[in-house]
């Protein structure tokens, strides 16, 4: 049953209609909804496939989206460089980006560690320390289009939306608590390999 | 750097020195640009509060300017409204002021000569008074064109400030866009830090300049002083000059204990309700306020406002103060970004 058809069956029955059409609840309503075409740039789609943000709803994703910087880097374009100081965390919307560490000079890359793919994200550190240097220098490897979300947006959410900065800063935390956990139990399988060659030694 | 780099990097350059030749050059429309973008960041933490999540946010901001362009631009309205019967009571005060002076400086001539034998020659009051008529003159010729003035900032300053509410997000969305990825991060957090500081600085200021009035309207009400309010309003809007304000702010205050025949204007009196309103502001209000705002050098404050001053005015001397915090932050991270990669 359509909006007109209910309003013109309600108005028949001789039902008391309220005043006005809520007009600026209906735009929030269709600005909310997912399928609508106004300004689709995809990034609703995009969010929604990341796992980090699972646990936020299709208009958090929609007032998340805002607080976003889209970043356009040619293949080979550094993004950031070791020993940078580093504001922002950024997620790969187009393209693919390799990690590098221990570089030696201004112009050396130092060794390849890690391709990061579309729909992987980088640089959370970033966005958390109060001093941050990056510890790995990021580079396009293809054409890539990167969504940052830096510093001030993250004041900013918490400013505006409270819950939403603190669902978003929680997800944040529980990236670096896995990335810990996965480095723990590295530290543990180095520590043995050591202990191993101590005995063989 | 390849060549598409360089060209964005060229581009974004450009883009800033034209923005900046477009401010220097067209002080008319800077001035209320300017004065808008303050009130901007004074009221941004307010609105924000009011209008997240508002359903009526256009409004909202709409109502806000209302209200604040009322209560700016009234008194100013007020003022010029009666302008003619402030002029009047002007004119007859600043006889009777030429006349007390020219009283006192007779007695004191008088007194020389009595005293030490010479006549001084000097007339202060003729020289002071004909300065007064030129300026006084000059002030007169040129009221339509403040008059006109006012009304165009009656009407740029709300336009502006409707725009910053409503656009600048987005605008400065499309600034940021251009750019370029090598100085992006760091150019972005930097240019939040100053607007931040830049806010908060003018908030503090003002709510330091409203505390330092309304202790010296209530100190000047309480030894019975002439013109409390009036002194205190000056008191508190000089205030925002830093170092040099409370003293600018305590002259009015001592030529009406000097020539006024009011025994109330006690000249011990004002200088013990400043000394006292200053000793507030240095103790308690300043250090919770604005220090922890912008941390500098008390020497380095004092040099940067004589410059100011010299080179923009009394608007020079209210805004350094920011634009030095954020240049010292600016060479600390550059000096940080260079100490890691030397």
């Amino acid at each position: 049953m359509s909006y007109e058809r209910d309003i013109a069956e309600r108005m028949a029955k001789g039902e008391i209609m309220e005043d006005r059409l809520e007009i600026s609840l209906l735009k929030y309503l269709w600005d909310s909804s997912p399928l609508s075409f106004k300004k689709n740039d995809g990034y609703h789609e995009f969010f929604k496939q990341i796992t980090v943000l699972n646990s936020f709803s299709d208009n958090e994703v929609r007032i998340f989206t805002k607080f976003l910087h889209r970043r356009e880097f040619q293949s080979n374009e550094v993004i950031f460089k070791e020993g940078d100081s580093g504001y922002g965390f950024y997620f790969i919307f187009k393209g693919a980006v390799d990690l590098y560490i221990n570089r030696s000079s201004e112009n050396d890359l130092g060794e390849f560690i890690l391709k990061l793919e579309k729909q992987q994200y980088f640089g959370e550190m970033g966005l958390l320390e109060e001093f941050n240097r990056r510890t790995a220098t990021a580079i396009a490897a293809e054409n890539t289009v990167l969504l940052g979300i830096f510093k001030p947006d993250l004041e900013m959410m918490l400013e505006q939306y409270p819950v939403m900065g603190a669902k978003f800063l929680r997800e944040t935390a529980l990236i670096m608590a896995n990335r810990m956990g996965q480095l723990t139990k590295e530290i543990i399988v180095l520590r043995k390999k050591i202990i191993e060659l101590e005995k063989k030694l | 750097m390849n060549r598409n780099q360089r060209i964005k990097l060229y581009l974004f350059l450009s883009i800033l020195i034209i923005s900046t030749l477009f401010l220097v050059l067209f002080p008319r429309l800077t001035l209320p640009l300017g004065f808008a973008y303050i009130i901007y960041l004074m009221s941004k933490p307010m609105t924000i509060r009011l209008t997240t999540g508002s359903k009526k946010q256009r409004m909202s901001y709409f109502f806000i300017i209302l209200i604040g362009t009322f209560f700016i631009f009234f008194p100013i309205i007020v003022t010029v409204y009666n302008i003619d019967t402030n002029f009047e009571s002007f004119i007859s005060d600043l006889n009777r002021t030429q006349l007390i002076i020219h009283d006192k400086v007779m007695s004191l001539q008088t007194k020389i000569f009595r005293k030490y034998g010479f006549q001084l020659n000097i007339d202060p009051v003729r020289i002071i008074m004909s300065k007064i008529e030129a300026h006084g003159l000059s002030l007169i010729d040129q009221f339509p064109n403040y008059l006109s003035l006012l009304f165009e900032w009656m009407l740029l300053v709300p336009v502006f400030l409707y725009f910053f509410f409503m656009e600048s997000p987005k605008l400065s969305r499309k600034f940021l866009e251009t750019i370029p990825n090598s100085i992006f991060e760091k150019s972005y957090v930097l240019f939040s830090q100053f607007n931040t500081k830049f806010g908060e600085y003018i908030i503090a200021k003002f709510i330091e300049a409203t505390l330092l009035g309304a202790i010296v309207t209530i100190g000047l009400l309480i030894i019975g002083f002439p013109y409390p309010f009036i002194l205190g309003f000056v008191a508190g809007v000089t205030n925002i000059l830093p170092y040099v304000g409370p003293i600018i702010g305590l002259i009015p205050g001592l030529f009406i204990a000097l020539l006024s025949k009011d025994p109330n204007a006690s000249f011990i009196g004002i200088l013990i309700v400043f000394t006292i309103a200053n000793l507030v502001d240095m103790i308690l209000v300043f250090p919770l306020l604005v220090s922890k705002i912008v941390n500098l050098h008390p020497l380095l404050v004092i040099v940067s406002v004589i410059i100011a001053s010299q080179l923009s005015g009394i608007i020079g001397m209210i805004v350094i103060i920011p634009f030095i915090a954020f240049f010292k932050l600016l060479f600390k991270e550059i000096y940080k970004d260079l100490s890691v990669n030397l």
